[in-house]
């Protein structure tokens, strides 16, 4: 009696369980966010944006608050709210699975075509027509962010292409002309060899190795001597002689010449301290690593040079990169015009209006954030240039010390299609293995790497 | 044997006379609908909140989903992936080889550790606390701490130590063989003190007529600690083991956080990888694929360890 009772009460409360749990599941909204809605744009509506500047940034704070404002009055319709989420390699993913993102943020365009493919990003062209927007986009950042039918997902901006940053003061201890740093890679490896035998405690040359860095500037690397790491459409992992040659360079420079110093585990945080600090003399950058060496870590603006990628087998390219903006799937198409409004607003607007340009460069310049570090513009080259034209009395950033980098006609070549994140994280340790063991065979590991690639992208595909 | 065999048979027969026919009257008159009434929000909230999970894992293992687009069934595709990622088998070799230092090197030290305590007449208190202090740095903090300690630098803060005595500068954390055994000295250093704490209390419940009678033999406290308080703490022994077996399966933080799984795959372990395929890669079918083979082989070494134990085991 007593264990039939059992049973019985055990079969009961799983089937109750298990109908609760199908319930349950059946809650999950939908993916359309109610797309059946009537776009009005003067219809009352909540967004969240990200990216808003941390407590501990006063100044900043306040700038974007005055932003915010201005929005607000421009929009009564809209009630705008900031939010301090970020961009963060680590967690991203899961948050954007758990639907806690705002409605706009910043998100590294290396994800542009696994979030296309995948269905993660609401489709933005009908919100974009109506803003006016597509016209004013850069081609060349276009291209990421497009599916093949050419309809348009996100918004890129904060474009780069990866270069060269050097210590300007470093090169001079080691007795280089810092107003002509290395343009290949046979002098990078002279200059580090120059480096490390002249300043003590300094790395000539450091190479980002983990946090998926490590195959981030690998492909740069690779980009640079002409080779590729999959194929245009992502259907292979095709690494071949060239990333051989780059893997080869800094295993010399590191087993032969010693001069690479210690440290190789550096994620990009970590070596941007590790550069503003003076332990390290040339490492692979874009500009943007202006701003937090000198407003987080103090470094002295006078000290950095950015130039162009360093090449190899002749003139061949460089890697783009930069900012999605993110918009989420889930929203309603109101909530999705209203935050494309928040991005025209604050990201574009400066471009076509002189002053909005100088207001911002203005309110910039008082949050003490920096005015005028070069880099891609969202925007059409021409625009751009009449744009710095209006600023260029409020720039402080020492911009001849990157007229190499801004000078630079090297072809921008995208990233590799297929699970980009995971094709970089598949690199680190093929990176980190010709560092720390002297011994590695290098045409092995590059064989490894190209079946652990293949296997990625079939599971993509899966 | 026979006996033993007569004895399986008159139970069986008392079992099958005894039972009696089901009837629903009887079930209700004796408190059969209120008992269920009773128990089913407790076994409906266990149920969803513990087994919900681990079934929902199961459910996406056999997925392709990122939790937002509609999942797609893909069978078993993700274990398949799972199995044929070249890192599976240095991620599962370099786990048991942090299992094998952790037991080699971190498992002795607390006991050493409780026995050194409690052999103590005086301060035994302040001891208690010191040992114990490294357990309540919450563990990003004091792995933040280690590794400026690590800094492979012939400036950092070990090398500098060793340096004084004319040994290093090692590279610590960046060079394979040197990584996964500077993790396991952290680990110890870490873990010591919570474990040690355990042993002290089993140790208080030690006779202490057995080690008055050994003194009185003429026992030293080596032969004390091996005669008698190791077989009496064989019980919490046995048990503290297949914890920390358990526990260092699951080892995360300390390679998260030190390493990030290098140098050159040097410290990933299974449980890094389960991360990076969820929350890096976004694929949450491989990461559930390969926790529920974790979760299967954890299980199988649990029953393993039991029998294997189970002579020794003192119940």
């Amino acid at each position: 009696m007593k264990k039939l009772t059992l049973r019985h009460l055990l079969a009961a409360g799983t089937v109750g369980a298990l109908t609760t749990l199908t319930a349950c599941s059946g809650l999950t909204p939908s993916s359309d966010g109610g797309a059946a809605a009537e776009l009005d744009p003067d219809a009352e509506v909540s967004i969240t944006v990200g990216d808003y500047p941390t407590a501990d940034k006063p100044e900043e704070r306040a700038a974007f608050d005055a932003q915010l404002d201005a929005f607000r009055e421009a929009n009564p319709n809209i009630t705008i709210e900031p939010s301090t989420e970020v961009w963060d390699a680590q967690t991203f993913q899961a948050k954007l699975a758990g639907g806690t993102l705002p409605t706009v943020m910043g998100v590294s365009l290396t994800y542009s075509h696994e979030l296309i493919a995948d269905g993660q990003l609401p489709d933005m062209t009908p919100y974009l027509e109506e803003l006016g927007l597509i016209d004013d986009l850069n081609p060349l950042a276009l291209a990421n962010v497009q599916d093949e039918e050419g309809r348009i997902y996100t918004i890129p901006t904060g474009l780069f292409s990866v270069g060269l940053a050097y210590n300007r003061d470093i090169f001079e201890q080691a007795g280089l002309d810092p107003d002509s740093p290395p343009t290949t890679w046979e002098e990078v490896r002279e200059a580090a060899r120059t480096i490390s035998e002249e300043v003590p405690d300094v790395a000539g040359y450091a190479q980002m190795t983990t946090n998926n860095t490590g195959g981030w500037m690998l492909t740069t690397m690779t980009y640079s001597m002409g080779g590729r790491i999959q194929d245009d459409a992502g259907t292979e992992a095709v690494m071949g002689d060239e990333t051989t040659q780059a893997l080869q360079l800094l295993h010399d420079m590191r087993w032969e010449d010693d001069s690479m110093g210690d440290q190789f585990l550096y994620d990009q945080d970590a070596a941007r301290q590790a550069f503003a600090a003076d332990d390290i003399g040339i490492l692979l950058q874009a500009p943007d690593i202006y701003k937090p060496i000198v407003q987080d870590y103090e470094f002295d603006p006078a000290d950095l040079g950015v130039t162009e990628l360093p090449q190899a087998n002749g003139v061949n390219g460089t890697l783009t990169g930069g900012t999605l903006k993110l918009f989420d799937v889930q929203a309603t198409p109101n909530q999705l015009l209203a935050a494309a409004k928040w991005i025209q607003f604050y990201e574009f607007d400066k471009y076509y209006d002189e002053d909005i340009a100088i207001d911002r460069a203005e309110a910039d310049a008082a949050a003490g954030n920096p005015v005028g570090i070069p880099g891609l513009p969202p925007v059409s080259p021409e625009v751009d240039e009449q744009y710095i034209g209006w600023i260029d009395p409020l720039i402080d950033v020492p911009r001849d010390q990157f007229q190499g980098y801004i000078d630079s006609e090297l072809e921008l070549i995208g990233e590799p299609p297929t699970s980009t994140q995971e094709t970089y994280a598949a690199l680190d340790p093929v990176v980190q293995k010709i560092l720390t063991d002297e011994n590695a065979d290098i045409e092995q590991e590059i064989a490894d790497a190209n079946d652990v690639i293949d296997g990625i992208i079939a599971q993509a595909a899966r | 044997m026979s006996t033993l065999q007569a004895s399986r048979t008159s139970r069986t027969v008392v079992a099958q006379r005894s039972r009696p026919r089901f009837s629903v009257s009887k079930w209700y008159r004796s408190g059969g609908l209120q008992a269920v009434l009773f128990a089913i929000p407790i076994v409906v909230i266990f149920l969803y909140f513990s087994w919900g999970p681990i079934l929902q894992g199961l459910v996406i293992s056999l997925q392709k989903t990122n939790l937002v687009a509609p999942a797609e069934w893909v069978g078993l595709g993700n274990f398949e992936y799972v199995l044929n990622d070249p890192g599976l088998v240095q991620a599962a070799l370099n786990t048991v080889y942090f299992a094998a230092l952790a037991l080699v090197i971190g498992f002795p030290i607390p006991i050493f550790l409780a026995v050194f305590i409690n052999e103590l007449r005086r301060y035994d208190g302040l001891y208690n606390a010191l040992a114990y202090l490294p357990a309540i740095v919450p563990p990003v903090a004091a792995i933040l701490l280690w590794k400026f300690f690590y800094d492979p630098s012939s400036s950092g803060m070990f090398n500098t130590a060793l340096g004084w005595i004319g040994l290093g500068p090692y590279p610590w954390l960046n060079a394979e063989a040197m990584a996964m055994p500077s993790i396991v000295l952290y680990a110890t250093w870490a873990g010591a003190g919570s474990t040690a704490i355990i042993y002290i209390a089993a140790l208080s419940t030690v006779k202490t007529e057995l080690y008055e009678a050994a003194e009185i033999d003429g026992a030293g406290i080596w032969r004390r600690v091996w005669h008698i308080t190791i077989p009496q703490l064989r019980g919490v022994i046995l048990v503290m083991m297949l914890l920390q077996l358990i526990g260092t399966f699951q080892i995360f933080t300390e390679p998260f956080l030190f390493t990030g799984g290098g140098p050159s795959n040097a410290t990933q372990t299974i449980l890094l990888k389960i991360y990076n395929y969820a929350f890096v890669n976004g694929d949450f079918g491989a990461a559930s694929a390969l926790s529920v083979l974790l979760a299967g082989f954890l299980g199988l070494l649990s029953v393993v360890y039991y029998f294997a134990t189970k002579r020794w085991s003192p119940s």
